[in-house]
């Protein structure tokens, strides 16, 4: 497993724990807000639970108030990266 | 200055998913020609319990009627409440376009009596089979009673006032209730109903307790009220929703009254003390039928609550004797939940669609499964009868105790 969360995981993780459909591609281009894509504050926790259970990790407390899949990422990658 | 005049409530709209079908129109027809469609119980993990026959819902596809970020984050009792109340919406010709230029006009009412116990099992397992933090978050709303009044109400961004009625069984009754009065108050449009999802495993334990649930195991007999071989009752899921609507503003838009919600009441009497029932109860249909400002003999029809316990049949029908007087042994009373099965807090919603229904076509629908009635009852059984009904009187009592009773008008009728 890489040690980084990549955007194909974080669409996955969006549709599993969100039921939200988003290409990884168009997180890559576009910078839309969680709330415009239909993610939730519930949704998002979701996919925090879920990344710490897969990672064996805490995700940095920030994480569930990220306001874009962007913003989540580069909060959960730079925590990851300092941890390790 | 003249009092302005008082706002009725009207019904716009109706949306059914039931076990005889998911959808109002198929529903009805079903209903209107007695099909019962009770069944041995399938569903996955319910197939070795006590529990033999139910109503269960099995044309409805969750993922054709409701967005995947919804699913998932709800039970099965609230995508039906979700699907229904698109079809009362629907039926009403109340657009996203109408309702998003006035969202505070709408508001939402539902009732439920166990709320999502499939996801609640699902998410449980998790707790105790992983732990913890394998629990979703969606849990904290999902399985709780109160979930579809806040999932329609963020699914169609209404912003009007919303609330949950818990009140037994009988506070489906209650519900419409709640719904009238808040458009009496001023809110334009309610989309108010209840829906159930009891056939999951976990829910169906938690049923197994009650000493009135039916566990014959011939889909036939295993729900028979008011005869001597009533054995108790069948549990169903699925439910209605309506559209409840202030007639002034139904009558601007163009917007067709299928009937008005003319009176109710409820009283309580203790759990499963149905001998008491019997007072409960009719006190609960005086009070309706004072609230309508009508009389016993325009009660064109009585949809029976119909427990399917001796004791509890002997009590409904002396109720409508003490409340209706010489009319109740003469008013076709029906329960088409016969052949469907009660749906705890839909129960009477289902009824209460029916019973408008029944207005629109001028047809009773009959009571599948009952033959040789042992009340002194015009119990409308076999097939159909067709019959004028200007009033409807619906019916619902809950096994914790509550009676309610509820009248229903004929959209067609003037304003008294």
């Amino acid at each position: 497993m890489t040690d980084r969360i990549t955007v194909e995981e974080l669409a996955e993780l969006m549709k599993k724990s969100a039921g939200v459909t988003v290409a990884p591609e168009e997180l890559r281009r576009d910078d839309a807000g969680f709330d415009r894509l239909g993610v939730d504050s519930l949704g998002l926790l979701g996919i925090v639970g879920e990344l710490e259970n897969r990672y064996g990790t805490p995700m940095p407390p920030d994480a569930e108030r990220s306001k874009s899949p962007r913003q989540f990422l580069d909060l959960v990658n730079s925590a990851l990266l300092t941890g390790a | 200055m003249s009092e302005p005049l008082p706002r009725r409530a009207a019904v716009t709209g109706i949306g059914v998913i039931a076990p005889n079908g998911a959808s109002t129109e198929t529903f009805w027809k079903a209903t209107r020609e007695g099909i019962s469609v009770l069944d041995r119980v399938d569903r996955e993990g319910c197939e070795d319990l006590p529990l033999r026959v139910a109503g269960q819902v099995r044309d409805f596809d969750p993922s054709a009627a409701i967005e995947e970020r919804f699913l998932v984050q709800t039970d099965r009792f609230t995508h039906f409440a979700m699907a229904a109340a698109d079809f009362a919406l629907d039926d009403a010709q109340l657009g996203r376009p109408d309702t998003d230029a006035a969202p505070y006009s709408v508001g939402v009412v539902t009732a439920a009596g166990s709320g999502g116990g499939e996801f609640g099992q699902r998410e449980l397992q998790q707790l105790w089979g992983k732990g913890s933090r394998y629990v979703g978050p969606y849990q904290s709303i999902a399985w709780f009673y109160a979930a579809s009044t806040g999932q329609i109400s963020i699914r169609r961004g209404f912003k009007g006032p919303c609330s949950v009625v818990a009140a037994d069984e009988a506070g489906g009754l209650d519900a419409l209730a709640h719904a009238a009065r808040a458009v009496r108050r001023g809110t334009d449009v309610i989309v108010a109903g209840a829906t159930e999802a009891p056939i999951a495993p976990y829910s169906v334990v938690c049923q197994l307790g009650y000493d009135e649930l039916s566990t014959v195991d011939e889909p036939s007999r295993a729900y028979r009220p008011f005869t001597s071989a009533a054995c108790g009752f069948v549990p169903a899921e699925g439910g209605a929703m309506l559209v409840v609507e202030a007639d002034a503003t139904a009558r601007a838009r163009g917007a067709r009254v299928q009937a008005y919600l003319a009176g109710h009441a409820a009283t309580f009497t203790g759990a499963s003390r149905w001998e008491e029932s019997r007072e409960g109860l009719a006190q609960a249909v005086r009070q309706a039928l004072e609230e309508a400002e009508c009389a016993p003999e325009e009660i064109d029809v009585v949809f029976a609550d119909a427990l399917g316990v001796p004791a509890a049949d002997r009590a409904e029908a002396l109720a409508i004797a003490d409340a209706l007087g010489a009319h109740g042994t003469r008013v076709p009373v029906t329960a088409p939940k016969t052949g469907i099965g009660r749906g705890y807090c839909a129960a009477p919603l289902m009824d209460a669609a029916a019973a408008v229904l029944a207005m629109e076509h001028g047809v009773i629908p009959p009571t599948p499964n009952v033959f040789d009635i042992c009340h002194d009852l015009d119990l409308v059984t076999g097939r159909a009868r067709p019959a004028e009904v200007r009033t409807a009187l619906v019916l619902s009592r809950g096994l914790m105790g509550s009676n309610s009773a509820l009248v229903l008008r004929h959209g067609a009728t003037d304003a008294s």
